[in-house]
């Protein structure tokens, strides 16, 4: 789990229909870490005003990923009614001068660089990573080719994928259409092409079946889910050590709370992978393991947890509460 | 079936430990099939009447040697489009080559087939003089080089750039 | 030590030994082994933490500069002149190459303020930046991705930096879920051949080596490497034992140093506690942020057994190692003929 950045938001403007546009930034100007095109970053959303618990929500960036003087994001507004929990709302009562923590930015849809060729299909705010995508291959001279779905008129960053990719881009406002064209381009990539895709579900849905249809396998076809796929913080549990019991809050892992309250636990690398955290456990509600060391009976059997990543789980008293030996 | 590959042969693929013919990949919408040799013709044979029965778009390449499939394939890719598939036919040492010669052309090897009939001969390139040589031999075999005549063990690691295996002086520390 | 030069008609002297070694490469020694056994482990932690030896401390930096800067950069251009197969980019990596540069600059500054310095000139899609590395003379200003704007001499970013850093470098693309090293500048391997694998699969490349496999250890490396994001470090180290002051004991000079493994058996004890060295690789994971690569630096510390005892932690420690080591690790370190004897002399002085 890497710190958080604590940005400014330096420029807000609304860039579409229910899109805002924000540029977060260090407050003292620096530049912030550059990142892998294609990357997001989690912001931090606090809980209140009708959100129960905090919420962490995902946003590509859009801006410059080299040195970059600010991150820049594009929210759109997801209402309750659509499924929304109240993040995207509060993004958009941030203003110039709004404080945000943001987890440094985390890459899961990268540009394949042996790739001869690069077909980015996206709809709706799924423009978002193609832009950076498209930065870098403007950046870098690669063949590139856009096929963009948006409703007319309702558009973020249309603008941005005319400037970096010219001739080379096409927009669509009908799904009727973008289906056409999308069969005629899939059959006409030369071999070599990857293909890019992010928007709703449903049409990345489609494009994946489109794509199987004309022969593509898997391996050149790249969806952004928009996963998290950091180590969520997690929910608070307690351990019981010795006769002791320590809180192990949301944010802290089973390790920090051991080694606060002044155990001495070996560890290495902190990320559940090297093993040298391992401690034995007496009895647990339940067990979240999210290492890659034990292997699947170690984890079956439930006597041995990797301090540094797993937690407790909640049992069916909905306490969640782990007994270590050490 | 022979014994399961020792763990520490992962760059050896299974077919180029023991012959085996992989099936047609019928998500592909156009194919290059190329054999090599008379054994690597016969092997094809159940590919393009697979691929005859199913009217998929073919090109069949039949190839004197694994050279001749490779200039053949460089071709066909030059103008295939995505969807496309290469299947091989040959021995391994064939088949090797021209996996080499797609894993440079950016090909993945979901799109690669093969179909091995012998893994008898093995390309052997020597760490120590660059020459690549070219015998029947097994794994962890010895030969001499033809490039600097130093007794070279064949490793059981194989690279995808070139499909030789390493060859290094099994000898070199003298009295053991 | 001249009649053992002769005895053995080598004609540079460095690859058989300092005659005496500079204290500061005691000092900064990277210690391998926290544990009385050794077993292959995925032991990685983060960087840039420093470790406290009884002899002084090491691992503050990412890129580190010792006495030996300037002998170790000359013997690896020495190198590429006699074998360029000790370099390669794959035609994908040029991204990642100039991402590596970049990095290695920025690492070299934050280090060595007062002689390195990277100034970004210029933002944008094509940054201009200034680089001043005193150490070697360099004041040059170039543009990112533009190879004309590179001197003249090192016309590729990458084998620019690898002629300023110790360290040897290996970049690994990831694409469908596998780690590929695809480019690097290795002159100093121990024991295995760059030019062959390169563009070979991190798992592959690791196929040799006995028990990772069987134990799960290079497929959680390789789970945790892929998860990997810019702007994290991480370091593991590794170690052998090698005859003579010799960097390049790769596999393409195995007939050059492979007698060294019998010939050092007859040595007296003096000569065998001088030319017996234990070999550490600290070796840096980071990810690189514009191509998404992985950079892994190998850089190589060679001390002699006769300075290693003079630190009695290290000396009864290594001992115990070598002692203890089992047999298939020992033979695939190449150090079963000579191992005993290592832990017999130790244990002696
Ligand atoms: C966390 C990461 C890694 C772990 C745990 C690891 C582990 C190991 C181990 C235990 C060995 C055997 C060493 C010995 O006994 O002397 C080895 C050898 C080796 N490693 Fe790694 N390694 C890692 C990363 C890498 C990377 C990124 C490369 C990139 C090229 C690499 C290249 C090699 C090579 C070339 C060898 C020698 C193999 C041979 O004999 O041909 N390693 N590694
Ligand atoms: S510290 Fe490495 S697994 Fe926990």
């Amino acid at each position: 789990m890497s710190a958080s950045l604590s940005l400014v938001v330096l420029d807000a403007v609304d860039a579409a229909p229910g899109v805002r546009s924000l540029s977060l930034a260090d407050p003292s100007g620096a530049t912030l870490p550059s990142y892998t095109p294609g990357s997001h970053v989690v912001v931090e959303i606090p809980a209140g005003e009708g959100r129960e618990r905090p919420l962490a929500n995902a946003y590509s960036l859009t801006g410059e990923s080299l040195h970059p003087d600010r991150y820049s994001i594009s929210v759109l507004h997801v209402p309750h009614s659509d499924g929304g929990h109240g993040g995207s709302a509060w993004m958009h009562t941030l203003g110039v001068g709004s404080q945000v923590q943001v987890l440094p930015p985390r890459s899961a849809f990268a540009p394949v660089r042996p790739a001869s060729r690069h077909l980015l299909l996206g709809a709706g705010i799924g423009v978002t990573p193609l832009v950076s995508h498209l930065r870098s291959h403007a950046r870098w001279g690669a063949p590139v080719e856009v096929l963009h779905l948006a409703r007319p008129g309702q558009g973020a960053h249309l603008d941005d994928l005319v400037e970096l990719g010219g001739d080379a881009v096409t927009l669509v406002h009908d799904r009727a259409t973008w289906l056409t064209i999308l069969r005629g381009r899939l059959r006409a990539q030369p071999m070599g092409t990857h293909l890019y895709t992010c928007g709703p579900a449903g049409f990345m849905d489609t494009v994946v079946a489109e794509a199987t249809v004309a022969g593509w396998p898997a391996g050149r076809v790249h969806l952004e889910h928009f996963g998290i796929d950091a180590l969520a913080p997690g929910e608070p549990f307690t351990v019981g050590v010795d006769g002791d019991v320590l809180d192990v809050p949301s944010g802290v892992s089973l390790l920090e709370a051991l080694e606060e309250a002044g155990r001495e636990i070996p560890s290495l690398c902190r990320q559940g992978v090297c093993g040298e955290c391992r401690l034995k456990v007496g009895s647990a509600t339940g067990l979240l393991h999210r290492d890659l060391y034990l292997t699947d009976d170690d984890k079956a059997a439930g006597d041995c947890v990797m301090a540094c990543v797993s937690r407790a789980q909640p049992g069916a008293d909905g306490r969640s509460h782990l007994e270590v030996l050490l | 079936m022979s014994a399961p590959a020792p763990p520490h042969y992962t760059s050896v693929p299974a077919w180029a430990r023991e012959p085996v013919v992989e099936p047609v990949d019928h998500a592909g919408t156009s194919h290059s099939v190329l054999s090599v040799g008379p054994d690597g013709a016969a092997a094809a044979a159940h590919w393009l009447d697979a691929l005859g029965c199913a009217g998929a778009r073919v090109r069949h390449h039949d190839c004197a040697d694994a050279a001749q499939a490779v200039d053949a394939l460089e071709t066909d890719l030059a103008d295939a489009l995505v969807g496309h598939r290469v299947l091989v036919a040959g021995s391994a040492q064939a088949c090797l080559a021209v996996r080499a010669a797609a894993v440079r052309a950016g090909l993945s090897d979901a799109e690669l087939r093969v179909a091995v009939t012998t893994v008898d001969e093995r390309s052997v390139w020597c760490v120590h003089c660059h020459a690549t040589n070219s015998a029947a031999a097994e794994l962890e075999d010895v030969l001499a080089c033809a490039g600097c005549g130093r007794t070279l063990l064949v490793y059981p690691h194989v690279s995808r750039r070139t499909g030789a295996h390493l060859g290094f002086m099994v000898d070199a520390e003298g009295p053991a | 030590m001249s009649t053992v030069h002769e005895a053995r008609g080598v004609t540079h002297d460095r690859s058989r030994g300092h005659a005496r070694t500079s204290p500061d490469l005691i000092a900064t020694f990277p210690f391998p082994f926290p544990q009385t056994t050794y077993r292959y482990s995925t032991n990685v932690e983060p960087g840039r933490a420093a470790v406290s030896t009884p002899a002084g401390q090491w691992g503050e930096a990412v890129v580190d500069i010792d006495s030996e800067y300037h002998h170790e950069l000359a013997e690896r251009a020495r190198i590429l002149a006699v074998d360029p197969s000790r370099y390669a980019v794959l035609p994908h990596m040029h991204v990642a190459a100039w991402d590596a540069a970049l990095d290695l600059m920025r690492e070299l500054a934050l280090t060595h303020p007062d002689q390195c310095d990277l100034t970004l000139l210029e933002r944008g899609a094509r940054p201009t930046y200034r680089w001043r590395n005193d150490l070697l003379g360099i004041d040059h200003t170039f543009v990112l991705g533009d190879t004309d704007t590179l001197p003249p001499e090192h016309p590729e970013p990458l084998g620019w930096i690898a002629a300023q850093v110790q360290e040897d470098i290996v970049l690994l693309d990831q694409r469908d879920g596998v780690l590929y090293g695809d480019a690097g500048v290795v002159t100093f391997a121990a024991d295995w051949s760059f030019g062959f694998d390169v563009g070979m699969t991190f798992l592959e490349i690791h196929g040799p080596v006995p028990r990772l496999h069987a134990e799960g250890v290079i497929t959680r490396a390789h789970e945790f490497l892929k998860r990997l994001e810019p702007g994290e470090v991480y370091r593991r180290t590794n170690w052998t034992l090698t005859v003579g002051r010799r960097l390049d004991v790769s596999t393409e000079l195995y007939p050059e140093w492979g007698p060294d493994r019998e010939w050092v058996q007859t040595l007296d004890d003096e000569d065998f506690g001088r030319l017996v060295h234990l070999r550490v690789e600290v070796q840096h994971l980071i990810r690189l942020p514009e191509s998404g690569a992985v950079m892994f630096l190998i850089r190589t510390y060679l001390l002699p057994l006769a300075d290693l005892a003079g630190v009695e932690h290290w000396r009864l420690r290594t001992a115990e190692v070598l002692r203890e080591l089992p047999d298939d690790m020992a033979e695939y370190k190449g150090i079963a003929k000579y191992r005993h004897r290592t832990a017999d002399w130790l244990l002696a002085h």
